[in-house]
This record gives C-alpha cells, sequence and structure tokens, in this order.
C-alpha cells in the first residue's frame, strides 16, 4: 500500500461502520445524533425483543438451501444481539409456535434495519451524506 | 398476540425507522411517518381483501 493510500484509508469511518454493525444505534450516537440514535435503538430493541418474545427463526445457515445463507446475513446484521442470542442465551425458535412466522418477520427486519444504519454512518462519516 | 397488533406494530417500527432515516425535521418525518404506516395498514387489509376469493389451501410446511 502507497503513502497516499495509507493515508487515505478511511479509519474512523470503518471503525464507526463496525461500532454501527455490532451495537445497533452506536454508529449514530458516536456521530453525535443523539435523538436519532435514541429512536433507531427503540425500534430495533423492540423489533429483536419481539422477534424473540414470539419464537421467531434466528436464521442460520442450512446445507442444501442457498437462500438460508442470504437470511442469514440478512439476521446476522443485527451485530451482537445475533450472536448473543444464538451461542449465549442458545435461542433457536419455534416453529410450532403461534407467532413463528411473525417473529421470523421483526427479527430479520432488525438485521436489515440495522444493516442499513452501518451504510447511513459510513455515508455520515465519509462526508457523503448531507447531514444538519 | 392478534394479527392486527402484530402487523400495526410492525408498520408503526418500519415508519419510525425510516422516518428517522431518510427525513431531517420534525414535520418532515412525520408526515413521512404517516405516508408509510398507512400505505401498509391499508395496503395490507386492501390485499387481504382482495385475496378473499381464493382458497386458505392447505397449511405450509415447517421449516
Amino acid at each position: 500500500m502507497t503513502e497516499a493510500a495509507k493515508s487515505s484509508f478511511p479509519l474512523r469511518a470503518v471503525l464507526l461502520a463496525v461500532m454501527a454493525w455490532l451495537l445497533p444505534a452506536s454508529g449514530h450516537l458516536l456521530l453525535g445524533k443523539r435523538f436519532r440514535a435514541l429512536g433507531f435503538a427503540i425500534v430495533l430493541l423492540i423489533a429483536f425483543g419481539l422477534g424473540m418474545r414470539l419464537e421467531g427463526n434466528l436464521y442460520r445457515p442450512v446445507a442444501g438451501q442457498p437462500l438460508s445463507y442470504l437470511a442469514t446475513l440478512g439476521a446476522m446484521g443485527v451485530g451482537a444481539p445475533y450472536f448473543v442470542a444464538r451461542y449465549g442465551a442458545g435461542y433457536q425458535g419455534k416453529p410450532e409456535a403461534q407467532g413463528f412466522e411473525y417473529g421470523t418477520i421483526f427479527l430479520l427486519s432488525a438485521g436489515l434495519m440495522n444493516l442499513l444504519l452501518v451504510l447511513d454512518v459510513w455515508d455520515i462519516a465519509r462526508g457523503r451524506k448531507e447531514d444538519e | 398476540m392478534s394479527h392486527l397488533v402484530l402487523m400495526t406494530t410492525y408498520a408503526a417500527l418500519v415508519a419510525v425507522f425510516f422516518s428517522l432515516l431518510w427525513r431531517r425535521g420534525r414535520q418532515q418525518q412525520a408526515k413521512l411517518f404517516l405516508q408509510i404506516f398507512l400505505g401498509m395498514m391499508i395496503g395490507a387489509i386492501l390485499l387481504g381483501w382482495l385475496m378473499y376469493p381464493f382458497p386458505t389451501g392447505p397449511a405450509a410446511p415447517i421449516p
């Protein structure tokens, strides 16, 4: 890597994006967007919490089912809560639960929404997005 | 929880999220919130009503 390339490496933006992925809404908080960070945190917390309460499917890769890989990536978008729920709490979801389908949608949506937040943080940190 | 409560909750969460993400200023955010929320609610009810004539069919297989 050249000196010029090294100096232009967007380390701050990368760190912010990683933080935004790991801890939902933390990217906006670190950027000083406290009100929005609070709003995003509440939305994601409710979506993820309700998804687990309804015992929805927290996607994991299933051999021979290519779409399960995409869904897993989407669900992993929520960051640390995915890994804490799956590996820390041993959460799996319950297909026979009444709210299984709704729960799955809530869990997947939480991951996808957080991925959008990561992109938003990246754009703001790189100065690509006009912000107040 | 009933389907309607869950659907309303989902629509509200999505509407809050995108209004905060895409708009600046309370008035603009409130406007987009209403557009998304009402669009999802009315759209879902309309779609459900349009699907009335179709038979329900067998239950979906458990993944």
